[in-house]
């Protein structure tokens, strides 16, 4: 499995693209509650951060498959993935909901490793 | 994107005494009602599951280690784990519902129900993952 490598630029960019979901769309940070939104068929996408744990990473995936939603494996750790979310605290998992006026759905399918 | 939290889906209990079991989702609450204000799921599962049969066993042998325990009980969404199977078992909504659970003599109905049920599919070795002890 080649091990694709973001480059700063591609990560500054999905990185706005997540700022505008947060500001205009909706999102659910978190395991908990991206776990209750994918059961709910809320969610259109899901964001892992890379350091999240394998366990909880097989989990999620599986979820998303059985909803058939598109999963994203963000190439940094949940530090980042928060930053890129504006938050103070760490990120592992998210949940994009409504993606508002991004196109976070353009984008990023196409780098999705969809299992 | 789907909703695949349905009737008919097969989930393993995550919580409880029943923790590990395979049940089969028959009435799914997606908004929470007033006294579970969260989305829950009413669901059948297989408590003690059928043995292993073997061919040398004869037919009493058979009949006793086919013997399948149900349960019927409501569980919170986060408490079970949906799997990618589905069995379509005819479980008769009007003895399976929520009002079971006011008296032990109605629950204790339901389950034979969906006792009957699952031994009947289990003879016809449909659906077999359903009917096998999850080992973990």
């Amino acid at each position: 499995m080649v091990a694709t490598k973001k480059t700063k630029k591609s990560l500054e960019s999905s990185n706005s693209r997540l700022q505008l979901v947060l500001k205009r769309g909706k999102d659910a940070l978190g395991y908990e509650r991206t776990l209750k939104m994918i059961r709910q068929g809320k969610v259109k996408l899901v964001i892992l951060a890379n350091n999240c744990p394998p366990l909880k990473k097989s989990e999620i995936e599986y979820y998303t498959i059985l909803a058939k939603i598109g999963v994203h494996h963000y190439s940094s750790n949940n530090i980042e993935l928060a930053t890129g979310c504006g938050k103070y605290y760490r990120v592992c998992t998210l949940a994009i909901i409504d993606p508002g006026d991004s196109d976070i759905f353009r984008s990023m399918p196409a780098q999705t490793s969809e299992k | 994107v789907g909703k695949f939290v349905k009737p008919g889906k097969v989930v393993l209990v995550l919580v409880g005494c029943y923790s590990g079991c395979k049940s089969i989702i028959v009435k799914n609450i997606d908004d929470g009602t007033s006294d579970r204000p969260y989305s829950h799921a009413l669901v059948a599962g297989i408590d003690c599951y059928p043995r292993k049969l073997t061919a040398a066993m004869g037919k009493k042998k058979i009949a006793k280690r086919s013997k399948i325990k149900s349960f019927v009980k409501v569980y919170n969404h986060s408490h079970l784990m949906p799997t990618r199977y589905s069995v379509d078992i005819p479980l008769d909504r009007t003895v399976i519902n929520k009002d079971v659970f006011r008296g032990p003599a109605l629950k204790h109905k339901t389950q034979q129900e969906a006792k009957v049920e699952f031994e009947e599919r289990n003879k016809t070795g449909k659906n077999k993952w359903f009917s096998q002890k999850l080992r973990f």
